[in-house]
């Protein structure tokens, strides 16, 4: 492998505090979602770099199913995002506070 | 014979029952036919027992109660001349306070509650009776109690009942938990309960257990025979209805005390300083008694000081060694104060509901003569006027504490003359203020005599009989002690000791001559005179010291009460208030305001929950990256 670990390992991370970065500052439901998706995504990327590194087929594997949680989820997510808009016409998560305490 | 006993203890049992499931549903006049005939059921069963029995002690197993290792406490029954004699006189007087009820009750409402307590009344003493184990004993003994309570508060409604009730109930426990604790040493010392092994086997104990049991005995009969210094519930007591009075007075409540005392007489006898004691407290409680009747104005409450000097005289005898002259002034007692209470229960119907005697006079005479002469036959056998029977029992007793050896018994003598001086003077003082009273400067509002039912009058006649006549029971002359006779068989009852005749006869001659000296004095001070003489009086102190019965109520109040309620009052508001409550709502107050704290983080907003749930990953995977736990 020409890349380091250690970058991949760096870069995932990167991605990682990003995308949390994303999903908890920004308040549009579509952002989270996508922040979430890049969390995922950098999780993949450590998977990949990580049976890269020991010459395994293990994390290769998993990422494949990693990619299909992340479709099942962004799926389910934007049908209940459009949902959501079609009752209230608000994508804003702060709207939807019934939960406070 | 058993099949007697059982329904002996059934009858008033069965009566109970059916006036507390029954007795709201069904007519009046059913609860009323019901609560007699249970009594005079067991009245003819007593005699029948009694007959069978034929003089001869019977203990008959009646059920199985519990038993526990070594305790078993079976309800047995014991049915010797004792308990015959005492079963015979609680049913005959209770029947004729039962048949008195039906016509002196008749306005009140709450029927089927007096008459339900009235007859479980009858079936707990039957109870204290007939028992042989002890815990059956006290059984009886605590349900007499309570339905004391329950009948001395028949108003509970007015608060005045209610406390006089409470007052009965809290004092006569005291003697039930000495009674308790003697149960307890009793067991210690025999591993059985029954009275008749105790009795028999009296002189297995050891003399300190002897004194113990002996006083904590004394104590029971005390608090339940309105002894010195736990009399103070008895005048009280008078807020129940009259007839109620009579049952306490002659039958049900008052002898339970004096009867322990007999029945287990053969261990009180065997410790002298008890004995002692128990002839001690008897005068002093019988000098008290008359003491404080001198100066009461409720025609009630002199009654009821009158049965507390007669119940000293009672265990007087007992304390000197004459058993069976104590159960004969509990029997002569029992007739005359019956008879006593009912006539005044008669009188008081009369004026609707008049106790006050300065607010009576000769238009009670006038309007009730029969009633009036019952009532001078009462009086003339609680002074002990020869021939009637409270001078035979009296007299005995007396002459026990002259014969007696000891000099201290002496004293005991001149005390108990005295009280009988006493005695005469406060019956007559009664019955002169009573029937002979002019107009004095309350009797102008006094109410009108009005006339009362036949039946209620009806009811004295046979009380007046046997309170006149009931001496030739147990005369002192030759083999006419029958009572005497009769109750040879039962441990530790026998005849007196023998005292010349001579002396005999002096201090016989004698108490009558006290007796009618007594009247005498009476009659001087109270009798009938002119319309505009005012009563004699006495000084204010000395008037305020004998109708308060020596202060004894206020220092109660003083040593026992008001320290009792001050401990209650620091316990509840430093103790309880000031310290378990304060530490439980402290620490209710400090979890509300952290949950209060905790409150903030739901926010409802999405970023916020997001934001915690990476900064709590974070902390655990950084903890678990540098290794923390």
């Amino acid at each position: 492998m020409i890349v380091p670990f250690g970058h991949v390992l760096f870069l995932a991370g990167l991605l990682f505090l990003m995308g949390a970065v994303c999903a908890a500052a920004r308040r549009n439901l579509i952002m989270i979602l996508m922040g979430v998706e890049v969390m995922l995504n950098a999780a993949g990327l450590v998977f990949v770099g990580a049976a890269l590194h020991w010459g395994t087929l293990d994390g290769q594997a998993f990422v494949i199913f990693i990619m299909g949680v992340a479709a099942a989820e962004a799926g389910v997510g934007l049908v209940l995002f459009y949902y959501l808009n079609r009752r209230t016409g608000d994508t804003d998560a702060d709207s939807y506070h019934t939960l406070k305490g | 014979m058993k099949s007697l006993l059982m329904m002996l203890l059934l009858f008033p049992l069965l009566g109970g029952l059916y006036h507390a499931l029954l007795g709201v549903r069904l007519d009046r006049r059913w609860s009323e036919i019901v609560a007699v005939a249970a009594v005079a059921g067991s009245l003819i069963m007593a005699v029948a027992a009694a007959v069978v029995a034929g003089g001869r002690p019977v203990i008959f197993p009646l059920l199985e109660w519990f038993s526990v290792g070594e305790l078993a406490a079976s309800m047995d029954a014991m049915y010797d001349p004792l308990a015959a004699v005492m079963a015979v006189l609680v049913t005959f007087i209770a029947a004729l306070v039962h048949l008195f009820s039906v016509i002196y009750m008749r306005r009140e409402g709450g029927y089927a509650r007096y008459y339900c307590y009235l007859n479980l009344f009858v079936f707990f003493m039957l109870v204290i009776v007939t028992a042989d184990n002890l815990l059956f004993l006290f059984l009886g003994w605590e349900g007499v109690g309570f339905c004391s309570y329950a009948l001395i508060g028949f108003w509970y409604r007015d608060a005045y009942h209610a406390d006089a009730a409470r007052k009965a109930f809290l004092v006569t426990r005291i003697g039930s938990a000495a009674l308790g604790i003697a149960i307890g040493l009793f067991f210690t010392a025999f591993q059985s309960l029954s009275m008749d092994y105790i009795t028999h086997h009296a002189g297995m104990l050891s003399a300190g257990m002897v004194l113990a049991i002996g006083l904590l005995l004394l104590a029971a009969a005390a608090g339940k025979s309105a002894l010195l210094p736990l009399s103070i519930w008895l005048p009280d007591a008078m807020a129940g209805p009259t007839p109620v009075s009579a049952l306490i007075h002659a039958a049900t409540m008052v002898t339970a005390g004096v009867y322990l005392l007999l029945r287990l007489y053969p261990v009180l006898v065997l410790s002298p300083v008890a004995m002692g004691v128990t002839a001690a407290v008897g005068a002093v409680t019988a000098l008290y008694g008359a003491c404080s009747a001198l100066a009461q104005h409720d025609i009630k409450r002199v009654l009821a000081y009158s049965t507390v000097s007669q119940l000293g005289f009672m265990v007087l005898g007992i304390g000197a060694e004459d058993p069976t002259g104590g159960l004969f002034h509990l029997l002569s007692q029992a007739f005359f104060k019956a008879l006593l209470f009912l006539a005044a229960g008669c009188i008081i119907q009369s004026l609707s509901g008049e106790h006050d005697i300065f607010r009576m006079g000769r238009k009670v005479r006038h309007a009730l003569p029969k009633v009036y002469g019952c009532f001078l036959i009462g009086a003339l056998s609680l002074a002990a006027v020869p021939p009637t029977i409270g001078f035979f029992s009296k007299d005995r007793l007396l002459l026990t504490n002259l014969t007696h050896p000891s000099i201290f018994h002496a004293v005991l003598w001149i005390i108990g003359t005295l009280t009988t001086l006493i005695t005469a003077l406060y019956v007559f003082r009664l019955f002169f203020l009573v029937f002979y009273g002019g107009p004095g400067p309350k009797r102008t509002q006094a109410p009108e005599p009005g006339p009362v039912r036949p039946i209620l009058v009806w009811t004295l006649y046979p009380l007046a009989f046997l309170a006149l006549a009931g001496g030739v029971m147990n005369l002192p002359i030759g083999s006419w002690n029958f009572l005497d006779r009769y109750l040879m068989p039962v441990a530790g009852l026998g005849p007196p000791l023998e005292a010349s005749p001579s002396l005999e006869w002096g201090v016989r001659i004698g108490n009558a001559v006290v007796a009618l000296i007594g009247i005498g004095l009476a009659y001087l001070a109270y009798g009938p005179r002119p319309l505009k003489e005012k009563p004699a009086t006495a000084p204010d102190s000395m008037q305020n010291l004998l109708y308060s019965g020596f202060y004894l109520n206020k220092l109660y109040h003083r040593w026992v009460v008001r320290p009792y309620e001050q401990a209650a009052a620091f316990l509840s508001n430093r103790v309880d208030h000031g310290g378990v409550d304060a530490v439980m709502t402290g620490s209710g107050r400090l979890a509300s305001r952290w949950s209060m704290n905790l409150r903030l983080w739901t926010t409802g907003r999405l970023s916020t929950y997001l934001g915690v749930l990476l900064a709590g990953f974070t902390a655990m995977l950084v903890i678990l990256a540098l290794g923390l736990l």
